[in-house]
């Protein structure tokens, strides 16, 4: 075998360049095993009877009877069709919010001087730092003394609180790519400031305002702790919240607790499947041509 | 159409605490349905000057009128000015059709009068067969073509035009000015290009405005400008090669008064530059006007680098004290790299600049009265 001249072993680029890709694969077969491992055990139970499922004392891996039964005694027995309404309520409303407030605060840092903007733009970016449970007290004070606890609004109010910090990070820096020259080109040709905004600006940075919505809305899916403090009523509990409770209930066994899982699956990956480009692109920001 | 009046034009930038002066009281007149071309080098204001006109930036002081009417502080929308930007500006997520009509939706005009103006400016600019394209899928020349049509279509009082062309490849642009100048007649406009190419500011303008570091150098149509320039400045910036200028001073000659410089004494008419006995002046004469063998006068220079350019060449040369001169001419023989030539030129060709460069004289006055006929 060849020696460099320091003595040591050369390897032949063509073995390094097979060596790298052995490397990827095996790390990412690592990867997929620890997610898709989880997921294929939380799919398996659900979509079988209990008494299948850990029969033989067992747990059934491959399901030779698969059926909806566990599904059918969550929306039997339990509020989990409110506990999802609650949901969806809660995370559109707050999807809608922080990307309106991402956008306009977005486009306003981008294009505007104003005094202050830097610090401004700092504490954007500090606030983002907290983590939930450090706002969630403060947050229940202020509503109670408002009158928030307790309302769809209230808790929207508080997972865009989380949110925005990032969203609006995201839009002020997908804003930068936009040429200003698409905007003065419009105003020369008499479109007005806002119409400008409609027809020009916010199409061209589609695939930021989607990723940050996408972002708001995973935010506001997945949240526990700001609902957990802020709805102390149980109808108002989210899917999340309302999937804890079942852990502590005798009559609700793995098999139902896996069928929620499922669902509150479902929305995510709904909006992984369809919009995934748009979150690629919009978080690649910079690294566009 | 309008006549387009700049007085005392200035514009200040704040940039981090000090101020920026990018157009400093800029005075004057650009003609109704003219080309008026902008030219200066990189940062002399140009564009700032145009984007001003546009009103997409507010000057810090003067005015600007179209005919009579102030727009000093209208913004954009307010003024029927249409612009083509360095950028070139297209919409993205628009249809080469969407990109050209625009102007007319805003202005509510129905689809049916939109496709007809949008078709006819397609027709005029050859680009009928990209209509329903997107404009990522067109090629830099087409793009430019399309920005040319948006503007086309509005009718505007002025078609501002920022360097257009700085992307293009030479080719394109050749084919590009003739259209833009196409354009200008059809639209019948006032039209203000900027470039800080002096080729294309000469060829294509009936007026060009030469801007120094914010400051109007020269206004005046292009051959005025290229035979009569008013300081050493616009002499040198248009035209290439650029004029050749060295020093010389004014003396007091057995005959009269004399410029001597290089070697080479210029005799002036009896009387002129009197006042400016002693005084060191600039001494300028353009490439095209020198020659290797005759010419009124003459002076000693080495050959540096010979640049065919086909019919001729520019030969790159010193003067004794190392000043650049440089020479057109098609005659090359013996001119060689590292000899010695003579580089004549005649007395109507010359330009006289003051220490501040400031043209004092043009050679066409310089003739004695007993040469003129």
């Amino acid at each position: 075998m060849a020696t460099s001249p320091r003595g040591l072993v050369a390897v032949p680029q063509r073995i390094q360049a097979r060596l790298t890709r052995i490397g990827v694969y095996v790390t990412a077969v690592v990867v997929a095993v620890f997610v898709t491992v989880p997921v294929y055990l939380m799919l398996t139970l659900a979509f079988q009877a209990p008494a299948d499922a850990f029969a033989g004392g067992r747990v059934n891996l491959i399901p030779t009877n698969p059926t909806l039964r566990n599904f059918r005694v969550l929306f039997e027995t339990t509020a989990t069709s409110t506990y999802f309404r609650n949901s969806l309520v809660v995370t559109a409303s707050t999807t809608l919010l922080s990307t309106a407030i991402a956008v306009s605060a977005g486009y306003g840092l981008t294009r505007f001087e104003f005094r202050g903007k830097s610090y401004a733009a700092r504490a954007i970016l500090f606030s983002y730092m907290f983590s939930p449970i450090v706002l969630a007290i403060p947050l229940y004070v202020v509503f109670f003394a408002l009158g928030l606890l307790n309302s769809y609004f209230g808790l929207t109010l508080a997972l865009t609180a989380i949110s925005t910090p990032f969203t609006i990070w995201l839009m002020w820096q997908y804003f930068q790519t936009v040429p200003i020259a698409l905007e003065e080109s419009a105003w020369v040709r008499g479109a007005s400031r806002w119409r400008t905004l409609w027809d020009v600006v916010l199409p061209v940075a589609r695939p930021g305002y989607v990723s940050a919505a996408i972002f708001a809305f995973s935010v506001a899916w997945n949240d526990f702790t700001m609902a957990r403090v802020i709805m102390s009523d149980e109808n108002l509990y989210p899917i999340t919240v309302g999937a804890s409770l079942f852990l502590d209930r005798p009559t609700i066994g793995w098999g139902e607790t896996m069928a929620v899982s499922v669902l509150i699956c479902i929305p995510p990956f709904l909006i992984a499947l369809f919009l995934q480009q748009y979150l690629l692109q919009g978080f690649n920001v910079g690294g566009l041509e | 159409m309008a006549t387009i009046h700049l007085e005392e034009l200035r514009k200040v930038f704040g940039v981090g605490g000090t101020d920026h002066v990018a157009v400093d009281g800029i005075s004057l007149e650009i003609p109704d349905g003219s080309f008026t071309t902008i030219v200066g080098p990189s940062g002399c204001g140009k564009t700032t000057t145009l984007r001003m006109l546009a009103g997409l930036e507010t000057p810090t002081g003067g005015r600007i009128r179209f005919d009579d009417r102030d727009v000093t502080d209208l913004r954009p929308q307010e003024r029927n000015v249409a612009m083509v930007f360095q950028s070139i500006a297209l919409y993205p997520h628009m249809t080469v059709r969407e990109n050209i009509g625009y102007a007319l939706k805003i202005d509510g005009v129905p689809k049916a009068d939109r496709d007809e103006k949008i078709e006819e400016a397609a027709e005029t600019l050859q680009i009928t067969d990209q209509l329903e394209k997107m404009p990522s899928e067109l090629s830099g020349g087409q793009q430019q073509r399309v920005a040319l049509g948006s503007a086309f279509v509005q009718d505007p009082d002025a078609l501002l035009l920022d360097e257009p062309m700085s992307d293009l490849d030479a080719k394109l642009k050749a084919e590009l000015r003739v259209e833009v100048q196409r354009l200008h007649k059809e639209l019948d406009t006032t039209v203000v290009y900027v470039t800080h190419d002096q080729t294309e500011a000469m060829t294509m303008s009936d007026h060009v405005v030469l801007l120094n570091e914010g400051r109007l150098e020269q206004f005046a149509p292009p051959t005025e400008l290229f035979d009569r320039p008013t300081s050493a400045y616009a002499a040198r910036f248009i035209g290439t090669p650029s004029t050749n200028v060295f020093e010389g001073t004014v003396e007091r000659g057995d005959r009269g008064p004399v410029v001597a410089g290089q070697g080479a004494t210029i005799r002036l008419p009896t009387g002129a530059l009197a006042d400016r006995v002693g005084e060191t002046v600039s001494l300028g004469v353009r490439p095209q006007y020198v020659t290797l063998d005759g010419g009124d006068h003459g002076l000693d220079v080495t050959v540096e680098v010979v640049e065919p350019l086909g019919t001729e060449s520019v030969v790159h040369c010193r003067t004794a004290d190392g000043t650049p001169f440089d020479v057109v001419t098609s005659d090359l023989a013996g001119v060689d790299p590292g000899g010695t030539v003579r580089a004549g030129f005649d007395t109507e060709h010359v330009y006289l600049f003051d220490a501040g460069g400031e043209t004092v004289a043009f050679g066409t006055d310089l003739r004695e009265p007993e040469e003129s006929p």
